[in-house]
């Protein structure tokens, strides 16, 4: 009996509630997207568009057309196809290096991560320029690569050191008793048994480096270097009220972005346990 | 092997952090060398209203946001802790907004928030609901940048997921034998054992709340009107990249530091005072 009262409850609580978050987080892009699709020419919606009245891939053409986004997009890809295999690189050679560590050094290097972690971002703004001055690398796209050589982020060195931790300990030792020095146990035994911590490091990297927009405000001048969010800003400063345009160069923005991420979001966002596997 | 990792987070994360706090005690327009001039611009700070209304801005933004985000977190994570059908569906939802690179998020509810043709104002329109003028007025303007950051709550949302994972079980098997009741049992049970991770999400929250706002404030409204959105970090950008005074700018910067170590100690006294902080 009390079995079919609770299941209206259970239902509202398990699905209904549920539907309706997921509906209001992805309102933003649905409305993102129905702008876009908005024929080039017509005024302004007079009521809410959910869907577009006649769909037009106008915008998407004219984006490439006011601006060299062909350029941007290139220049974009550069840096995350440098970015992420430096990244995975550097990353995993500390957390590797660190899961070998005695405990005590172990722990020093877990809070000193921790800690780099809590440095804001905008207390390195101005300095950091200065130093890529000084390095002769202001307005050059490494500029904007360069962190990848520290790992990116200390989280991606944190990943691999917890994934190197949770491999167990025999087959370090194996590697070690055939006679393979650190930097093959990393190649031979650890990277491979790492894969799923690498599959998350390379995509949360590339998110990183796709969206950046910061970094290239401060660091470039030269319009030919343009990643895609300045592109963006560009088209925004060309004529910020023709929004079927600008989103459409939000959803170019936008769209590898969450392709990637939806590619892995079960090692996030799943129960089981994919690291082991 | 440590070598990258260190000597890179050294170069770009030490020696600039270090080199601000000196560079705050001197005027450096970084083409001739920097002059030491004492506590000059911190004194020039104090006396600027603008930077007053800067940090009562950034101020109402972390109090506002940072409470809603956490909460927000738990809340979703709470409710879609549990596995069932569709489950993954729903959490994907609820990161999705985290994933938009900053530029398109910031154009996105510009367009949402645009108060004659934007979506939001036209459905507050169909319950006959006045729209405000959202950014456009120095009144509603700041509210905009609390609803936006609201959304991007993934990352907290995915670390309470985890923790909840972590205690789930035993604990609340013993509850179940104790006889508590759901609300008891969160309460309780639940909470307390969460409580080191909030903790842990609120004090990072309030670092990335500092600087979430630069990329927003500077697409959306350049600190506009009469800089009711003008946030710290913005003030920053300006000093150093548009008036080349790094010396200013790294004094401001040093203010918001004080800023977060003071909102910091804040938290740890209001955990303190709940008697949490044996957990923390």
């Amino acid at each position: 009996m009390s079995e079919r009262r609770g299941s209206t409850g259970r239902l509202i609580r398990d699905h209904a509630l549920p539907l309706l978050v997921a509906a209001l987080f992805l309102l933003p892009l649905l409305w993102m997207v129905t702008a876009s699709l908005r024929q080039p020419g017509l005024p302004p919606p007079q009521g809410v568009e959910w869907l577009p009245a006649s769909p037009s891939p106008g915008n998407y053409v004219a984006v490439f057309e006011l601006l060299p986004f062909g350029r941007y997009l290139l220049n974009s890809l550069a840096v995350v196809a440098l970015a992420v295999p430096l990244t995975i690189v550097s990353a995993s050679l500390a957390g590797f290096a660190m899961a070998g560590l005695e405990r005590r050094s172990r722990a020093a290097l877990v809070v000193l991560s921790v800690a780099l972690l809590m440095v804001p971002v905008t207390a390195t703004w101005l300095t950091r320029f200065l130093v890529l001055r000084w390095l002769g690398l202001t307005d050059s796209l490494l500029a904007l690569v360069l962190p990848a050589l520290a790992g990116s982020s200390p989280l991606f060195v944190l990943i691999y050191y917890w994934a190197f931790r949770r491999v167990s300990a025999d087959i370090f030792e194996m590697a070690h008793l055939d006679g393979a020095g650190p930097f093959t146990a990393w190649r031979r035994v650890g990277l491979p048994a790492v894969l799923p911590a690498s599959v998350a490091v390379a995509v949360l990297t590339f998110i990183l480096y796709w969206s950046d927009f910061i970094s290239p405000l401060l660091y470039l001048r030269d319009q030919d270097l343009y990643t895609l969010p300045l592109g963006l800003r560009q088209l925004q400063q060309l004529d910020p009220t023709d929004w079927p345009l600008l989103m459409a160069g939000a959803v170019l923005l936008t769209v590898p972005a969450i392709l990637f991420f939806m590619l892995v979001q079960h090692l996030f966002l799943g129960d089981g346990r994919p690291e082991r596997g | 092997m440590l070598l990258p990792y260190l000597v890179g987070s050294l170069l770009l994360v030490g020696l600039p952090a270090l080199l601000s706090a000196v560079l705050a005690f001197t005027s450096y327009d970084a083409l001739s060398p920097p002059v030491f001039v004492g506590f000059t611009n911190f004194r020039l700070l104090a006396a600027d209203p603008i930077v007053g209304t800067a940090l009562l801005n950034t101020l109402f933004f972390i109090v506002l946001a940072v409470p809603l985000r956490v909460l927000g977190a738990l809340g979703l994570a709470l409710l879609l802790s549990r596995p069932r059908r569709g489950i993954g569906g729903y959490r994907a939802a609820v990161y999705l907004p985290t994933v938009i690179p900053d530029m398109a998020f910031a154009l996105i509810w510009l367009w949402i928030f645009n108060p004659l043709f934007g979506p939001l104002n036209m459905v507050l329109g169909l319950f006959g609901l006045p729209g405000p003028g959202w950014l456009a007025d120095a009144d509603t303007a700041r509210f905009p940048f609390v609803i936006m950051a609201a959304f991007q709550i993934g990352e907290g949302f995915v670390i309470l997921l985890a923790a909840l994972r972590g205690l789930s079980g035993e604990v609340f098997e013993a509850g179940a034998i104790d006889g508590a009741g759901r609300w008891a049992a969160f309460r309780y049970l639940t909470l307390p054992l969460l409580v080191p991770w909030l903790v842990l999400l609120t004090v990072r929250d309030v670092i990335v709340g500092l600087g979430w706002t630069f990329t927003p404030s500077y697409v959306m409204t350049g600190g506009d009107p009469y800089y009711a959105t003008t946030f710290l970090p913005l003030l920053v950008y300006e000093e150093a990249f548009d008036r080349f005074r790094f010396g200013m700018g790294s004094a401001l910067m040093l203010v918001m530091f004080l800023l977060s170590v003071a909102l910091i100690g804040a938290i740890y006294l209001f955990f303190r005072r709940r008697g949490y902080v044996a957990d923390v």
